[in-house]
């Protein structure tokens, strides 16, 4: 009886929501179309890491690679380039990690202290402003700046009558290059984030703090960055899933040929190799190598942090 | 009103994403057609066309190569591309449009367009390996059927190109035939360079051995306050590019050995710099000595592929010598590097083209083209094979290639009295301006022109220079073909461990040449051994392998 009773009162509630809120599923048809065509299927072509491309054949003809369809991933790994590129990969990504991910996190807590609100706003649209620059532009500049007989900086430190700085033609002076100007381009840009997280934060807690006698490092400590703790985990794990994964154009556009033995990451070994060299079979198992590793880091990341009490992204 | 305003939103977007996805897939059906259609030259527009010309107009797709020129006009829109559309046209009831291709990345945009299934009806390329690639996958029509089909219709091409380089690629097997070789006219290929205006100055005559060039670079590095005045530490005695193998190929020939037999200069022969050729080696190390006694432009490794930075240098006059395209200075009238170097440093100023590169046999060897250039193939979503091949007769039509390689008189030429052509640049941003010399990017069947009669070409060739001195011209033809040397052609088939690899060994052989020369001295060995072992591991010697197999099944 009860339920009797019970069934309609549901079935009417949700009517009357789907009725009220129809337009907006409409709406939402649109953006899960996008995923579907251009995310999901898609993935259906990941099988060619398992089989022997072939421009005419759908992915469904084609036949199996040998040794039970893992041939191209064996042939990758016996690769010495692809090994080098994995080295590099994460090699630039840890100390991008490193000293690229404090970076915004440091500039947002000084911007957040400053109290002429003029300054702080046009700093920080001066710090984002790299953010839109291609990074075709950016390694122009870089030629320009840190060219090793034409470059501003070694005509300035020659006039000087200083050594000048292999800046781009060193492999290990290339490296600090590249991430350097890997900060320099996204710090303002990462800063928007966590910015608008200490906005978040209850104002009440600074003046209690202020009431208990903290300055402001004090505050700075024990309250901004607290509250902005959730914000730099989901962010820190995101960039964990990235640790395998390789931008491909600020590798390729700041490399060259004095350190293509440190420049060369995955990315640019899957155009040569694949998208220039036609092998696509290979490249596919490569691609798919790194996204398997990005996911294990990410899930990882995630149960470690959940561990510690806190959200997580899942 | 607001509710209607959201549902009639919806909807249309949703009418939006429909249409998206119908024209999606109706372009997906007319870019895949199923092989065995394509491959068949049944009987199917024979009957549609009358002396030449199609009954129903037929519509074709053609590359052309996008040099994007400063003053240029669109390579898909211009003066010359009406005359070939207009002709098609008029001639064979033939629709032609232009698809361009950059012409320094074209390998990798023809590969994105054969993969993407938009590739145009004829397909121009340098690169063989890329067409036995996509062939293997069947994405390459076979022309062997078509070729003997219509031969009758096909007089011109016939003509121009002959058996030998229509049948050039034929797989002596098989009988595929995946591409037809463009005919190379005049086969210079490569120069030397050096300031003429500069020997002058220091009192040097041209350098007629590797010792005496060496010593010129010399000269130039330690006298460069009195050459270059306040720009002295500009100085760039010699320039190279990252791609070393080409730029210093005249240089590496003076290495390598005078008698090397047929069979060796093929199984080394992949790499089209030579590589593979004994003493290549001894070639790279006398460039590291140079570029360690800063004789070298040093900061070449900074710079990749179609940057103009080092054009720039030589245009402002920073450059004592090079090595370059046979007439690579005197190129681009008003845009080039000789118009540019007489503009900004003087009257004077100039290249010349020298032969100081002598080998153990006191000869000058370099090497110059076979009889083939460009090749051109249909990719399989063509479904226009006759049509295309009609184009290719067109473009072949003596008539027709002559106008497109010298233009209009008064315009891109003049008549001299004697009856041979000079030709003029067009001023920077004319419609009628040639965005590459002889218009070559339009006259694919044929590279270097062909006035008809060989003694006027010639005389015509050293007048083609708008703004440049004739004598400039005729040492840089003279030198280019001083004891030419041609690779063998050799008609073996595919060699299948050669797919893919062109652009992966040419990296890495850039990249390991590139690191031998800047190395020091003490680390030269070193580094160019393990380079070179790389080289070989990662397919070089497969493809030597097969390649002295494949000779000796057919040659011995």
């Amino acid at each position: 009886m009860k339920t009797a009773a019970l069934n309609p009162l549901v079935k009417r509630k949700k009517n009357s929501y789907l009725k009220r809120y129809w337009t907006l599923y409409l709406l939402l048809i649109l953006p899960v179309t996008y995923f579907i065509i251009f995310k999901y299927i898609p993935m259906t072509y990941i099988q060619i890491a398992f089989k022997k491309y072939s421009i005419v054949q759908s992915v469904w003809q084609m036949p199996w690679a040998d040794n039970y369809g893992f041939e191209y991933f064996i042939k990758a790994f016996s690769n010495r380039d692809f090994l080098y590129a994995l080295r590099n990969t994460v090699m630039l990504n840890v100390l991008d990690l490193i000293f690229g991910f404090p970076a915004p996190i440091i500039l947002a807590l000084i911007l957040n202290e400053l109290a002429f609100k003029r300054f702080k706003r046009i700093t920080q649209t001066i710090a984002y402003m790299p953010h839109f620059l291609s990074w075709i532009i950016i390694s122009g500049m870089a030629l320009q700046l840190f060219a090793p007989t034409t470059g501003l900086i070694n005509i300035v430190l020659e006039r000087m009558g200083l050594n000048t700085i292999p800046f781009l033609n060193d492999p290990n002076h290339w490296i600090w290059t590249y991430v350097f100007l890997g900060i320099w381009q996204s710090v303002g840009w990462n800063t928007i984030i966590y910015l608008a997280a200490i906005t978040a934060i209850n104002p009440e807690l600074y003046e209690a703090a202020a009431m208990d006698g903290a300055g402001r490092f004090r505050k700075m400590w024990h309250v901004t960055l607290p509250g902005l703790r959730p914000t730099i985990i989901v962010l820190l794990i995101l960039s964990l899933g990235r640790i395998l994964g390789s931008e491909f154009d600020r590798p390729y556009a700041l490399g060259n040929y004095y350190v293509k033995d440190v420049a060369n990451v995955i990315s640019t070994f899957v155009y040569t190799n694949g998208i220039r060299g036609l092998q696509f079979s290979l490249t596919t198992a490569v691609g798919l190598f790194q996204s398997v590793v990005g996911v294990i880091f990410v899930l990882t990341a995630n149960a470690i942090v959940k561990r510690f009490g806190e959200r997580g992204i899942m | 009103m607001k509710k209607y305003l959201s549902i009639l939103l919806a909807l249309s977007m949703i009418i939006a994403l429909a249409a998206g996805c119908g024209t999606r897939n109706a372009g997906n059906d007319t870019a895949s057609p199923s092989p065995s259609a394509s491959q068949d030259p049944g009987n199917d527009s024979n009957a549609e066309i009358v002396d030449g010309k199609f009954v129903k107009t037929r519509k074709i797709t053609v590359e052309v190569y996008d040099r994007g020129n400063d003053g240029g006009t669109p390579p898909e829109d211009n003066f010359y591309t009406d005359f070939i559309k207009e002709g098609m046209l008029r001639d064979h009831n033939v629709e032609v449009e232009f698809v361009p291709v950059g012409r320094w990345t074209e390998v990798d945009e023809i590969n994105n367009l054969l993969a993407a299934g938009t590739a145009p009806d004829i397909c121009v390329t340098y690169s063989y390996p890329t067409i036995q690639t996509y062939a293997n996958m069947g994405g390459v029509l076979d022309l062997a059927p078509y070729l003997e089909k219509y031969k009758d219709m096909l007089p011109n091409l016939w003509d121009l190109l002959k058996e030998e380089n229509i049948y050039y690629d034929l797989d002596p097997e098989k009988g595929t035939l995946w591409a037809l070789e463009a005919r190379l006219f005049h086969n210079m290929r490569i120069n030397t360079f050096v300031r003429e205006d500069w020997l002058k100055k220091l009192g040097l005559s041209e350098p007629t051995s590797i010792e005496e060039f060496e010593n010129m670079l010399i000269a130039f590095r330690d006298n460069a306050k009195l050459l270059l005045g306040k720009d002295a530490n500009k100085m760039i005695p010699f320039s190279i590019s990252f791609d070393v193998g080409w730029r210093a190929n005249n240089l590496f020939a003076a290495f390598f050995p005078d008698n090397m037999s047929e069979r060796e200069m093929y199984i080394n022969g992949f790499d089209d710099r030579h590589l593979l050729f004994p003493g290549y080696k001894e070639g790279v190390r006398l460039l590291n000595k140079w570029y360690n006694e800063r004789l070298i432009w040093q900061d070449f490794p900074l710079y990749g592929k179609g940057d103009t930075t080092e054009d720039n240098l030589m245009k402002a006059g920073y450059v004592g010598a090079f090595i370059h395209n046979w007439d690579y200075p005197y190129r681009n009238g008003d845009e080039g590097i000789h118009a540019n170097l007489q503009k900004l440093v003087g009257p004077d100023a100039a290249y010349i083209a020298v032969d100081p590169f002598k080998n153990e046999a006191g000869k000058y060897v370099k090497f110059v083209g076979s009889t083939v250039d460009r090749k051109i193939f249909f990719p399989a979503t063509n479904d226009e094979p006759l049509a295309s091949l009609l184009y290719l007769d067109w473009i072949s039509k003596f008539e027709n290639r002559k106008f497109l390689q010298i233009g209009e008189e008064g315009v891109t030429h003049e008549v001299q009295p004697d009856g041979s052509i000079k030709l003029i640049a067009a001023p920077s941003g004319d419609p009628k301006i040639m965005n590459s010399p002889n218009n070559i990017d339009y006259t694919i069947t044929i590279n270097g022109l062909d006035l008809g009669d060989p003694d006027l070409t010639i005389k015509s060739l050293a007048y083609g220079y708008g703004g440049v001195d004739k004598r400039f011209i005729e040492k840089a033809f003279a030198t280019a073909k001083n004891d030419g040397k041609t690779t063998p052609t050799v008609h073996v088939g595919e060699i299948k461990a050669e797919e893919g690899m062109g652009p992966v060994l040419s990296e890495k052989r850039d990249t390991f040449l590139i690191q031998s020369i800047v190395a020091s001295p003490d680390k030269f060995d070193e580094v160019f051994d393990a380079g070179m072992q790389d080289y070989l591991n990662s397919g070089g010697q497969a493809i030597i392998d097969e390649r002295a197999a494949a000779y000796d099944k057919y040659y011995k």
